[in-house]
């Protein structure tokens, strides 16, 4: 395992060719982002991005003032603050932290100012981000129609792959704020998959047990997603 | 810049789609010798999920609809574009397919162009870029926002929605379409639809016969219909003013 604070931990800096991203290096500061921390707010504007390495970031949309659901899920692979990348600097989702841990984290304006200097940079963000619409595309699919149980099991799996441990944080108002349904249906969710010893759940901390026996639990989704990546 | 719209013809002018009246002079001089005109019936694959896409799409008077389609066969509407935008980002955003089948859900025209002379162009020109990466992040906002309507709001908001976003995209206040049609952009039974539209046309905001709505109180549709629409419009206007917003037909 590389160490913590490399920029390597990061996938989409590590894919960058050495130069561009010894350019980008003095703007990077390596941050722990905590969790439960908001880094967007909708309709706020973008003041850093993050390339996280051992940190998870929850998007999400907002309705009626407070119902949530999460629409995309940034680890590793990829960027907090898309829209700078687009050239939109206003966020249209909250930015929550979801498992705590290290980022790479770069203000607004230098970023603007290395995107535009560097062509592999801009190339590698927007594929990046048509990799982010498929998978919020599939997410909008799968809430429609997979159950709650299916759904927690694909929630957890891609929690997992993104901060690499089989062992994370959260409440039950956070999961039912990313899956968009009352406590009582995340609860019942959790017990089931509980009851069949893929996951233990216990004061906020879950263990995934059983890695393939969750994957069969979860909808094709995961698998689906997993293989655009 | 839309004056020549007046002028009747079989295919519209391109520059009736707002991002082509919206290039520098130049660019749109340089693609518009390949823009093919063609006819967008109702119920055409624009490409379908997983494909490799070829061409990059400016519906002129005809509305697409982006739909996932899961293993099992049922579908979820993500997203429409109709003359605000285009079809196939993933041409110059540089991924190779796309997840969602785009299906024409209003018949009319549009243009196409080879995927490599828009992406010649993309890559030459900072504003036609800035242009079509402010257009991708507004079409962001109305997939994240169609999620969440889907999960939270009833099928008779989310029909409202579905009409308003029509409306804004034709010239006209009637909208060719079937109840089932309807279900499989909303991703509800057929029933559902046919009690929201029953309940919409027993209040006189819409009138309903042989697969066609008319829109008789577009008013009141926007007071019936969650905050979905107006996040949506206001950021599509907000990222798109440059893109010459038209004045809209109630």
């Amino acid at each position: 395992m590389r160490q913590q604070w490399s920029v390597e931990a990061n996938r989409l800096l590590a894919s960058l060719p050495r130069k561009s991203y010894r350019e980008l290096l003095p703007g990077l500061d390596a941050v722990t982002l905590d969790f439960g921390d908001v880094l967007y707010e909708p309709g706020a504007r973008i003041r850093d991005v993050y390339f996280p390495s051992r940190s998870v970031v929850s998007l999400l949309t907002i309705v009626d003032g407070h119902s949530a659901l999460e629409v995309g899920l940034v680890g590793c692979e990829g960027m907090v603050g898309i829209p700078l990348a687009l050239g939109v600097d206003i966020s249209p989702v909250r930015a929550l932290v979801q498992g705590a841990g290290a980022a790479m984290q770069m203000s607004a304006g230098g970023f603007r100012k290395a995107f535009e200097a560097s062509a592999p940079l801009q190339r590698s963000l927007h594929r990046y981000t048509h990799a982010l619409m498929a998978q919020i595309t599939q997410t909008a699919a799968c809430n429609r129609f997979h159950v709650v149980e299916a759904r927690l099991a694909r929630w957890l799996l891609m929690t997992r792959d993104r901060v690499g441990s089989a062992q994370f944080r959260l409440t039950q108002e956070f999961l039912s704020h990313m899956l968009g349904v009352r406590r009582v249906g995340v609860t019942h969710a959790a017990s089931a998959l509980q009851r069949r010893d893929l996951i233990e759940y216990q004061r906020g901390n879950i263990r995934i047990l059983d890695n393939p026996g969750l994957e069969a639990a979860a909808c094709s989704c995961y698998r689906l997603v997993r293989q655009r990546a | 810049m839309f004056g020549s719209m007046v002028k009747a013809r079989l295919s519209p002018d391109p520059r009736v789609n707002h991002l082509l009246a919206s290039l520098p002079e130049s660019d749109y001089r340089s693609l518009a010798a390949h823009l093919e005109p063609m006819a967008m019936p109702l119920g055409m694959a624009v490409y379908e999920s997983g494909d490799a896409q070829g061409f990059v799409y400016f519906p002129a008077d005809s509305i697409v609809s982006l739909l996932y389609v899961l293993e099992n066969g049922a579908s979820t509407e993500i997203a429409v574009t109709g003359n605000e935008g285009l079809v196939g980002i993933s041409l110059f955003m540089g991924g190779e397919s796309t997840p969602s089948r785009a299906v024409v859900q209003s018949a009319g025209h549009g243009y196409r162009v080879r995927g490599v002379v828009l992406r010649k162009v993309f890559e030459s020109s900072g504003e036609v870029q800035h242009l079509l990466l402010r257009f991708t992040q507004a079409l962001i906002t109305q997939m994240t926002q169609t999620a969440v309507c889907n999960r939270h709001h009833s099928v008779d908001q989310q029909l409202c929605r579905w009409l308003l976003l029509m409306l804004d995209r034709l010239s006209s206040s009637e909208v060719l379409m079937t109840q089932e049609l309807i279900a499989n952009m909303l991703g509800v039974r057929r029933e559902g639809v046919t009690e929201a539209a029953g309940k919409l046309q027993a209040e006189g905001l819409i009138e309903y016969a042989r697969g066609r709505i008319r829109v008789l109180d577009r008013r009141q549709l926007e007071a019936r219909v969650c905050e979905c629409y107006a996040v949506v419009k206001k950021e599509y206007d907000r990222l798109l003013s440059a893109v010459a917003p038209q004045p809209r037909p109630n």
